[in-house]
């Protein structure tokens, strides 16, 4: 009898391999949630970190930035833009948006009041300390 | 004319119409009707996506445009958005259009899903509007953000109001199909459908979670994403691109429902794991980087054996279909899905490449051309099977033919410019602010780079193009038959 | 298979489903990039990874490497009687299989255990990161061939299989016998080699 390669094989492989895979992934997960609290800064995921992350949200930062690389490319990394530029450069540099220069990419002014600029950079901070596995490779992101 | 001759003359024509693939063709089932108004809307959603697409593109190189009336961020949430919403829009036709074939009855409402696809482009436009006519910000006070925070994250800037509505419209849409398919015939290409559109649902709901711990967020999200669009939605292309395939070589289905199988087996064996190369970098274990790498290498697979697989069963057709258009998008889709996201999702996903990488242009162009080769060119190849048969004939005119064929290459053309010219500008970025002991600031480096940010609009501009004339391809009559 | 005609060599055969041995020739490469993986980073801290062998108990992994390669003999043991009509015989060789197999899991999951109680885990530290993963690895391996086996068992009760038709536990074979293979090159890398 010649070889066969039959479609109940193949669609026992998918099935088998499928819940396989998702079982190994859940396992992998859980041992990811474990492992977290040791690298996620969850010490500094204050009340104020929570409201700048919701800020973050709310403000639609991820539309021109990236966050630990995920996001949009059209302006900086600010997963470390806390240790590139520090807290008072942050709030003057949101402050003073749009800049209005001819042809420079423009960023809108969010008319966000002071305890908000705290609790933005709050979280700015609490981000660039969560261990990224030394990601990015520089400081310009 | 004598009434006899006139009765002679009539039935001449019908039976010379009987064989003639610009006429006279009937859907197998009435209710497949449905799919038309869904590919509509999707193409009409499509080009919305590419105008605000040169919107972005323009305003990459010329930074104030359009500012502050339409700033970049909510130019690009319209464009993300609507890609994902017209490809929604293009599954759920062809699922209105498959199913029913497959499962050998009528849909089980054909009223339901109408109704469905009203409520869907409604709250899909008015979100639309939602982004364009009001601060974000504003738009998350109006809609109630506060009492359950969804927003504000990529891809899933949608109001939680409006991805409850998505929730329900999926619901809707998979009840219908469920309810044709349990009384129905069941067929694998129905079935791996029926599990794909079943799995979008379901991982969508992780869009409902959104702790404040950063890297839980983004752990999750990629639950979404990935398992989306490196997941179940290859199980969906896969279906349908067997589907086509089945009619247009007239292959014997247990080979193709075979070979479907083995590869959505091995997306699921790559890709599930293979989520773990969106964990490198934000905070989760260094494990991540041996299992990401080692299974994400093995992603490009299936895409492979797709194109082999649909250039062997065209290669080895028992019928010549006239329809030549659908079968050039489906070879089509193949390839573009195998460069897009195969290869190019393989020159970035092992760890210590990603490293320099993530986060750059080169992630740029590997997903503009993985989502228009994967998910742009499956739709088009199920709307170009299936237009001419819901208006009543088994291919278009040469003509017509002739001009879409030309809208594919100048899509895939300019997509693959597209590709390179972001490619180009991304080994730059990452040459000039990723590396050397005297990097760039990010400014800085896109400066450095506009000339191909500029080459890019250009080819997005042809690209554009190549979309009217899809659309004009519609539109034209003529009245030869393909030549086979 | 051409019988009609005497002389005429029989055309070669694959033993099982094609679809099988393509699905083991991916198993294969994901595990040799993973075993080559493990070298490369072994070649980077030779002193951590000697370190962490010499924690490794050898006595319970020597034990489930001779059930792994015994299993592997009774399913082929298994896959001869059904070629041959000795279906009971292939059932009780197809059962043989399976309580090995059921000795490997037991051991192994003891030996995780006492792992996991002394707290270590996959970010214990990049030695144990591979030893945890390998083995994890291929001990599902090992369940899902238990699982494949104990399916072939219930279709040779149900009369399935015979001379002429045992595709099903010549697939079976095949997969047990990669998964042993893999047990093997796992033994020698992670327990023994130094």
């Amino acid at each position: 009898m010649s070889a066969s390669f039959t479609k109940s094989t193949a669609r026992n492989i998918f099935y088998g391999g499928a819940v396989f895979f998702f079982l190994l992934f859940v396992a992998l997960t859980l041992d990811t949630v474990q492992a977290l609290p040791k690298r996620d800064n969850r010490a500094n995921l204050t009340e104020q970190v929570a409201r700048g992350k919701k800020l973050w949200e709310v403000n639609n930062c991820i539309g021109c930035h990236t966050l630990l690389g995920e996001g949009a490319y059209f302006a900086p990394e600010l997963g470390n833009v806390y240790q590139r530029r520090g807290p008072e450069f942050i709030k003057a540099w949101i402050k003073a948006q749009p800049t209005g220069a001819p042809g420079r990419r423009q960023m809108p002014n969010f008319h966000l009041n002071d305890a908000e600029l705290d609790d933005l950079v709050a979280f700015l901070k609490y981000s660039s300390e969560i261990n990224t596995n030394n990601w990015p490779p520089n400081i310009e992101g | 004319m004598t009434s006899s001759a006139m009765a002679t003359a009539r039935a001449a024509s019908v039976s010379a119409a009987a064989n003639d693939p610009l006429t006279n063709v009937q859907l197998k089932y009435r209710s497949q009707a449905v799919a038309k108004p869904y590919f509509v809307a999707a193409i009409g959603l499509f080009v919305g996506q590419i105008l605000f697409g040169l919107i972005m593109g323009l305003q990459y190189v010329i930074g104030d445009f359009l500012f502050p009336e339409i700033p970049f961020n909510v130019a690009r949430m319209v464009h993300t958005n609507l890609l994902i919403v017209w490809l929604l829009f293009g599954f759920m036709g062809a699922g209105y259009f498959l199913i029913p074939e497959e499962s050998e009855r009528e849909l089980h409402s054909p009223k339901l899903a109408i109704i469905t696809f009203w409520v869907f482009l409604v709250a899909g436009a008015l979100t639309i509007v939602g982004y364009l006519a009001v601060p974000y910000a504003t738009l998350a006070k109006i809609t109630g953000n506060d009492l359950l925070p969804t927003m504000g994250r990529e891809f899933l800037e949608q109001p939680t109001i409006t991805k409850i509505g998505i929730v329900l419209v999926a619901l809707s849409f998979l009840f219908n199909l469920s309810m044709t398919v349990l009384k129905g015939r069941k067929t694998s290409i129905s079935m791996v459908m029926m599990l794909g559109l079943w799995g979008l649902a379901i991982f969508f709901l992780f869009s409902f979670y959104n702790p404040d711990n950063l890297v839980l967020d983004k752990y999750f999200w990629w639950w979404v994403v990935h398992l989306w669009v490196e997941g179940v939605w290859e199980l969906i292309m896969g279906a349908m691109l067997a589907f086509v395939l089945v009619k247009v070589t007239g292959i014997d289905r247990e080979i193709i429902e075979k070979w479907l199988y083995v590869i959505i087996a091995m997306t699921l064996i790559s890709g599930i794991i293979g989520t773990g190369h969106h964990y490198f970098w934000i905070g989760a274990p260094a494990y991540w980087q041996v299992w990401g790498s080692v299974f994400s290498a093995l992603e490009p697979i299936p895409f492979f054996m797709m194109t082999l697989f649909a250039f062997n069963v065209v290669n080895k057709r028992r019928r010549e279909h006239p329809n030549k258009a659908a079968v050039l998008w489906a070879l089509g889709t193949g390839v573009m899905a195998f460069l897009g996201a195969g290869v190019w999702g393989f020159l970035h996903t092992l760890a210590p490449v990603n490293y320099l990488t993530h986060g750059t242009q080169i992630t740029a162009s590997h997903g503009h051309m993985a989502f228009y080769g994967a998910y742009a060119m499956v739709v088009m190849t199920m709307i170009s099977y299936t237009m001419p048969l819901m208006r009543g004939r088994e291919a278009n005119s040469n003509a017509a033919q002739v001009v879409e064929m030309w809208s594919f290459w100048l899509m895939t053309v300019a997509m693959v410019f597209i590709t390179l010219f972001l490619t180009a500008a991304g080994i730059l970025q990452v040459w000039m602010q990723r590396m050397g002991d005297t990097p760039l600031s990010f400014m800085a480096t896109q400066d450095k780079i506009a000339f191909f940010y500029w080459l890019r609009e250009l080819s997005g501009v042809v690209f554009f193009i190549g979309l009217l004339l899809y659309i004009v391809s519609f539109f034209i009559r003529g009245n030869e038959r393909a030549s086979a | 298979m051409n019988t009609a005609t005497p002389g005429l060599v029989a055309p070669p055969r694959v033993p099982g489903d094609l679809a099988m041995w393509f699905f083991i020739l991916a198993e294969l490469a994901v595990f040799g990039i993973f075993f080559a993986v493990y070298g490369v980073a072994r070649q980077r801290d030779a002193a951590l990874f000697a370190a962490g062998q010499a924690q490794l108990l050898l006595w319970p992994a020597l034990l489930n490497t001779l059930l792994l390669i015994a299993g592997s003999a009774m399913v082929a043991a298994a896959v001869r009687a059904f070629a041959a009509n000795l279906v009971a015989s292939g059932r009780r060789y197809l059962l043989a299989t399976l309580l090995l197999g059921g000795g490997f899991v037991a051991i192994k999951g003891w030996e995780f255990a006492t792992k996991f109680g002394a707290g270590i885990t996959l970010s214990s530290s990049d030695f144990w990161m591979f030893y945890l993963s390998l083995t994890f690895f291929h001990f599902l391996h090992v369940i899902l061939g238990l699982v494949i086996v104990a399916a072939v068992y219930v279709h040779a009760r149900r009369g399935a299989y015979d001379a002429a038709n045992h595709d099903g536990v010549e697939t079976a074979a095949a997969y047990w016998h990669m998964v042993d293979l893999v047990w093997v090159v796992l033994f020698a890398l992670v327990y023994v080699a130094r």
